[in-house]
């Protein structure tokens, strides 16, 4: 049983079945004013803002459902708030939303929203959305006969464009002074089911005329050869967006922090405080909230794919091929996301409604070839790989040795789940795919600017702590004793020499162990560790003179073999454990996920320097 | 005849008559709420090439649903005139 939320005084529910238009009017309602309460361990979002118009009456937006008779995990959490909500003193109103474009799925449950308020004593209004799309296409809809039939007042209203709000100002502001309850009818969940049917069989639109623009545009989007290419694009562009669109924003964030580093650091004394604020403190701080721009960028861009209906298109196109995997289409864009970075890749898994997949999803996305991994793959690719081409320059070796890292990383995130999926207990029943496909339409701009800020504070907010504590941890191990004279005498050092006989077997001395186990901090930071333990200052902006001291060491192919496979599987990045521990609501999954990569990831590189030594490397 | 719902194919029309045993009742119930009741019509909008999921329209909501499940709904298909 998860803890309910404590209602403010004088509070208003909104429910609803998914899609109905109702967080939509929870903006209206609240003017876009409003805060997300967020339950540990599973994604459920209960919203609440002040009512516009209602001086002290607070509105709280609850999950969709279809039913109160639940199917998941989610679901179940959502009727439990639901039922707790309803017997709490300070609940004044439940407002329960259906789609009138689609009455028969929004109207089971309001009958049994309308039941419990019954019950429970508390007043109810049923709020006919949508109701401006029934009158652009001349349908006219009963909503008096209606509201005699459902026993329950019901106002046409409309989200999108604000029609009908007046009137439900009155009716809320009537209701919350004198309060008329629906009556204490116990009909079971059988009885209404059918009730539902037929109320739909008499009030819903007639003939298919509300979806004869959706079965064009379908028509297209998943048609076997168009509807490919549009999803190929679809996806490129997503992609490139994560890519290029941040790109700016990130770098203003980084010479920002530089900026201020450079300004701030001088005036600290003494060097000890120096030291930490130029190394743990901005690089800490710049080491997460670089990533900012990024899970802004893709948080806006999912948003508009969710809001237009395109997204549930996506799922349909991808989850024959996922499903072999133990995942589903929805799984595809957390997974695409992962390949620019995991951190976007964990957030995007919110919208898997299955636990066990979104679970699955959590596994595949670390493994996804993320844009970290890329200095580490061409430091190495550059050291050990010759720069030749074959097939008369064709096939350059080098980017050949790219592009297989990054395909076998993707592989073994498959693998992984396609295993897991496989062996690992099943603790509740998967969900059948089924889903409902939203009409096409036009996003709205505003409340997706404000998710996708919301999703950014909750990054900075849950996962910066996290991360600057662990960044501090890693700089006093590197610069004690000796106040970071010399890292291979610090502790962090130390401990290198310590862990220098888990290295050996893969042909690695306690220099690469000590910048092996820096770049927990994140992937990147391994390119830099090994240009000091060299004594080469800068080694991320210019690898070159590293790249020729690797080469000169007696470092052979199949060490750089082992380290690349051992990079392409390691959970070696503590942003995405502390966002995985977070969105999770686990910390243990993290720790577990951290030490079953990293002992996978030492297991296969050894399997990869054993191989390449027999065949001579 | 009763067929699956799975084998209609686009632009199939249909009656639902039933489901199968093997459904979960968890799962009967949630498609009835959703409209798939016995006697309702259905119909196969679009059928994605490689085994996607197909798209079917019930009472006026558009759904996608899978061959795990739409192979256990029953259907009495309704030829065109």
């Amino acid at each position: 049983m998860t803890d309910s939320v404590r209602l403010s005084p004088h509070s208003a529910l909104l429910i609803g079945s998914p899609n109905c238009g109702k967080t939509l009017l929870f903006n209206r309602l609240t003017g876009l004013q409003h805060r997300v309460a967020n339950f540990p361990g599973i994604t459920v979002e209960i919203a609440s803002g002040k009512l516009s118009g209602h001086t002290g009456v607070t509105l709280y937006d609850y999950p969709g459902t279809y039913s109160l008779q639940a199917i998941s995990g989610e679901e179940r959490v959502a009727v439990e708030q639901f039922e707790a909500a309803l017997e709490d003193p300070e609940l004044g109103i439940v407002l329960c939303v259906i789609d009138v474009t689609r009455l028969e799925k929004s109207l089971y449950f309001a009958l049994q929203v309308i039941r419990e308020c019954g019950r429970a004593g508390k007043p109810v209004l049923i709020l006919a959305n949508m109701i401006d799309v029934l009158e652009d296409h001349h349908i006219s809809m009963d909503l008096e006969a209606l509201s005699r039939d459902m026993g329950a007042t019901v106002l046409g209203i409309s989200a999108r464009t604000g029609r009908g709000l007046d009137h439900l100002d009155d009716a809320i502001r009537q209701q919350l002074s004198t309060p008329q309850c629906p009556s204490d009818h116990q009909e079971p969940d059988i009885l209404l089911r059918g009730n539902a049917h037929q109320l739909a069989r008499n009030y819903g639109p007639k003939g298919d005329v509300l979806l004869r623009t959706q079965n064009r545009m379908d028509a297209f989007f998943l048609h076997t050869g168009f509807g490919g290419i549009a999803f190929f694009v679809i996806m490129y562009l997503l992609f490139q967006s994560i890519f290029t669109w941040s790109a700016p924003a990130m770098d203003a964030v980084e010479s920002g922090l530089g900026w201020l580093s450079d300004l701030v650091v001088p005036m600290l004394a003494p060097k000890l405080v120096q030291d930490f604020a130029a190394d743990a403190l901005f690089s800490g701080i710049g080491a997460f909230l670089v990533f900012v721009p990024q899970i802004f960028v893709l948080t806006f861009v999912i948003g508009l794919l969710e809001d237009s209906g395109y997204m549930a298109r996506a799922a349909l196109i991808c989850h024959r091929p996922l499903r072999f995997f133990g995942l589903t289409g929805k799984s595809f864009i957390p997974m695409l996301s992962g390949v620019a970075c995991a951190i976007p890749g964990i957030y995007a898994a919110r919208s898997i409604d299955s636990p066990r997949r979104r679970f699955l999803t959590y596994m595949a996305v670390p493994l996804m070839p993320c844009s970290a991994r890329l200095p580490v793959y061409t430091l190495l690719i550059a050291a050990f790989i010759p720069g030749t081409t074959a097939l008369g320059g064709l096939v350059g070796y080098q980017g050949l040795a790219m592009f297989l890292v990054y395909i076998f990383g993707m592989v073994c995130g498959l693998l992984v789940t396609a295993m897991v999926s496989r062996f690992s207990a099943q603790q509740e029943p998967d969900l059948p795919f089924v889903l409902e496909m939203p009409a096409y339409r036009l996003p709205t701009l505003v409340p997706l600017l404000r998710k996708s800020w919301r999703r950014c504070q909750h990054f900075i907010t849950k996962a910066g702590g996290i991360i600057i504590a662990v960044t501090a941890v890693i700089w006093v191990l590197g610069y004690f004793p000796n106040y970071g004279a010399d890292l291979g005498a610090s502790w962090l050092g130390q401990i290198g020499h310590l862990v220098e006989p888990v290295f050996a077997p893969l042909g690695l001395d306690w220099r690469y162990g000590v910048a092996v186990m820096s770049s927990f901090l994140a992937r990147e930071v391994f390119v830099g560790t090994l240009g000091v333990m060299f004594g080469i200052e800068g080694a991320e902006e210019n690898m070159v003179p590293l790249v020729a001291q690797i080469q000169n060491s007696d470092l052979g192919l199949a060490s750089g073999v082992a380290l690349l496979v051992f990079f392409a599987v390691a959970l070696m990045c503590v942003s995405t454990l502390a966002v995985l521990s977070k969105e999770a609501g686990s910390n243990r999954l993290a720790i577990r996920m951290f030490l079953a990569y990293s002992g996978m990831a030492y297991v296969l590189a050894l399997i990869a320097y054993q191989v390449v030594t027999f065949l001579g490397g | 005849m009763t067929v699956s719902l799975w084998t209609l194919t686009r632009g199939q029309c249909g009656a639902i008559d039933g489901f199968d045993e093997a459904l979960q009742d968890e799962y009967r119930i949630r498609l009835m709420e959703l409209g798939f009741h016995p006697g309702e019509q259905v119909s196969c909008l679009q059928a994605p090439a490689l085994g996607a999921p197909k798209v079917y329209r019930v009472a006026n909501t558009v759904f996608s649903l899978d061959d795990q499940i739409a192979a256990h709904v029953r259907v009495r298909p309704q030829t065109h005139d």
